[in-house]
């Protein structure tokens, strides 16, 4: 595994815009202890500015009322985190068995010829980010092939190369 | 008296504590059952799983002994192969990464992983790939160093700054192999009580900035100690040495569990006021600038005495009852008043309602047990029209500036005894050498109206006299501890079935009607 443990900090003070700030507030009620509202924070932090930075998660531990270390503890060890800024549009490929067995390694390298980078990498252009991630769930459909957060199944260069071409 | 249950281990009957989990039931009759992360203090995370145990009822094969309470006839098995084989490969586990530096490392002799290797391991590495190289010597704050590489991830660390001192500040980031105890950037462990993380590490990842280097654990020899940093009396093991033809030295201050008083943990400031014991001592008598040896600075001390028509008298409020009560007695018979004034030793604000107090003396209860005045206003009349103020190592310097101390002892000459060489010293007449508070036996009574007994821990070199003895010099009827003692039965009806030396090691209670004259 890697270390993760490198947050960037942006020297910028964070706050959910109003729509999140909303949604923060209607999921406190959801939960018997504000500590349950880390992970539901962390995706909402996430969702507004495309990763998380140092000050957004200070933030957050303010909001929930908890020590930041507990959000620095989950946001280092779930992967779907970002603690960087990413490419317009970030592709996940699965490398967990099923996809690895049903040429996962194919559609890393296809990528790698079209857009000129490996897993880790944002194109130069930030038009795209590359990442293998571990099991997606989509075993009986493997490979599998996340971008933006939507799954597309059954992957091949074929089929990627057209995904590709709709992306903005 | 706790319910007793009785249980098998290894096929033998043992008598145990009911409610207790397995951890501190058997180990309370001397079997180990080895773990890192359990600690009775942070209760039972099971992450370590060293501790894992066989029970022979029908339960999974292993369980963790840490979350399993003792139950009457069970039968937990600690030799059996199975058991044997998985202590071995948790203690392969923990060893995949961890750098081999005991020679180095500062925990050496105080280091569980290292002792669990020598128990229950023994094994050549069967690695055959590079170790996860992680952080050394990382300032985590507060004279806290950390060493990543040598971290078992425990959390005790983490579990203490969430749940004792509530600060929060470490969490175990990152996952597998790469996960490793972290403070949030920026805010680096900030508590008052951080120090208590060294002494909870079970390995050498979190070490003292204080004490790393300073000595082998192995030389240090240990006594048992009250903390006289402020009115909680809290339990400490005083570590110290004697070089070869150096001064006996301490060398550090560790909690000692007392329920009753302080738990588990020490406050940081009480833990640090060792280098005190060590540092700034007066160590010979003085006559003005003039030194003395003992007898002639004693001898002028009487000759002063015996030419003062009025004499003052003050004392500390970390003396012992029994310094108090000889002094109390000197007084009376030489017809002296005498003040217990010690406004200055009160930091009013700064307890925090858990071990840290507002009070920094050890003793003020004994003040009000032995009825002895303490008011500053009573002070300054006695002392106004005293020609001879004797300061039984009373640091006037904490309630006075030193002009104010100047103004005050403009017409009246001073005999101070003292354990510290600092700025009243040099505006004493004569200035005897006393002993610190590690270098003597006597009894407190703590803020919670729970009385201790400490005993002499460290002799130094110069082998300074406790203030008992010194007012016994100077004329007092209670010439010994055992007399001390005596005359303190008087005052504490809980001393009756007790002598000096045998006070319950947790501490005596005091009834509420002592209780209530202590507050009083």
């Amino acid at each position: 595994m890697s270390n993760r443990s490198q947050l960037i900090s942006t020297g910028k003070p964070f706050q959910f815009d109003r729509e999140r700030d909303a949604e923060f507030e209607r999921l406190s009620t959801r939960y018997p202890t504000r500590e349950s509202l880390i992970l539901p924070a962390l995706w909402l932090i996430q969702e507004q500015e495309g990763w998380i930075c140092q000050e957004a998660l200070a933030y957050a531990a303010d909001r929930i009322g908890t020590f930041a270390s507990k959000l620095y503890e989950a946001v280092t060890f779930y992967t779907m985190f970002h603690l960087h800024p990413m490419g317009r549009n970030h592709i996940c490929v699965c490398r967990t068995l099923s996809c690895w067995l049903l040429g996962k390694q194919e559609i890393v390298d296809f990528l790698k010829n079209e857009i000129g980078i490996t897993p880790g990498q944002i194109s130069e252009d930030g038009r795209f980010s590359l990442e293998e991630v571990e099991c997606l769930g989509h075993c009986g459909t493997a490979p599998v092939v996340q971008v933006n957060g939507e799954f597309h199944e059954n992957m091949d260069a074929g089929k990627l190369k057209e995904l590709l071409a709709t992306l903005p | 008296m706790a319910d007793k249950i009785k249980l098998f281990v290894n096929g033998v009957e043992v008598e145990v504590e009911a409610g207790k989990n397995l951890i501190d039931a058997i180990g309370a009759v001397g079997i180990e059952i080895p773990h890192f992360c359990y600690h009775p203090a942070l209760g039972s995370d099971g992450n370590c799983r060293m501790c894992l145990v066989g029970i022979e009822d029908g339960r999974p094969p292993l369980v963790p002994a840490c979350k399993t309470p003792a139950q009457a006839g069970m039968k937990v098995l600690l030799d059996a192969a199975h058991i044997k084989k998985i202590q071995h490969d948790v203690m392969e586990l923990e060893l995949i990464n961890h750098p081999i530096d005991c020679p180095i490392c500062d925990q050496a002799g105080e280091c569980k992983l290292q002792d669990f290797y020598m128990s229950y391991d023994k094994q050549p590495s069967r690695m055959t790939v590079a170790q996860v190289k992680k952080g050394k010597k990382l300032d985590y704050g507060c004279g806290i160093v950390h060493d990543q590489e040598r971290c078992v991830l425990c959390a005790r660390c983490v579990r203490f700054c969430r749940q004792i001192t509530k600060t929060g500040e470490l969490g175990i980031v990152n996952r597998s192999d790469a996960a490793q105890v972290e403070f949030f950037p920026g805010r680096p462990i900030n508590n008052r009580y951080a120090q208590n993380i060294v002494d909870l590490c079970p390995v050498g990842a979190m070490t003292s900035a204080d004490f790393r280097f300073k000595q082998r654990v192995w030389f240090l020899k240990r006594a048992k100690g009250i903390c006289h940093g402020c009115a909680k009396g809290c339990n400490i093991t005083i570590e110290h040495n004697r070089e070869k033809y150096q001064e006996d030295r301490i060398y550090r201050f560790l909690p000692r569990l007392n329920p009753q008083v302080n738990g588990y943990f020490i406050c940081d400031k009480g833990r640090y006021s060792y280098h005190k014991e060590n540092e700034g001592r007066l160590t010979v008598a003085r006559q003005g600038s003039q030194v003395r040896n003992q007898a002639d600075a004693l001898a002028a001390c009487n000759q002063e005495i015996s030419r003062s028509p009025k004499i003052a008298m003050i004392l500390s409020p970390n003396c012992s009852l029994e310094e108090m009560v000889a002094v109390k007695s000197l007084a009376e018979k030489l017809g002296a008043t005498l003040s217990g004034f010690s406004d200055g030793y009160i930091s009013a604000g700064d307890g925090d309602g858990y071990l840290i107090q507002d009070d920094k003396s050890a003793n003020r209860a004994g003040l009000g047990i032995l009825g002895i005045n303490s008011n500053r206003a009573v002070f300054e009349k006695d002392l106004g029209e005293a020609q001879l103020l004797v300061n039984f190592n009373n640091d006037l310097t904490r309630s006075y500036t030193e002009p104010e101390l100047r103004a005050l002892l403009k017409d009246t000459k001073m005999i101070l005894a003292a354990s510290h060489d600092d700025g009243l010293a040099a505006m004493a007449a004569i200035a005897i050498p006393i002993a610190a508070a590690s270098e003597y036996s006597g009894s407190l009574v703590n803020c919670d109206n729970i009385l201790q007994s400490f005993t002499k821990a460290v002799s130094k070199n110069h082998d300074p006299v406790d203030i008992g003895t010194l007012a016994a010099q100077l004329g007092s009827p209670l010439q010994t501890r055992a007399e001390q003692f005596s005359e303190l039965r008087k005052y504490l009806s809980v001393l009756k079935n007790f002598e000096a030396d045998t006070l319950p090691a947790e501490g005596l209670k005091l009834t509420d009607n002592e209780a209530t004259h202590v507050t009083a």
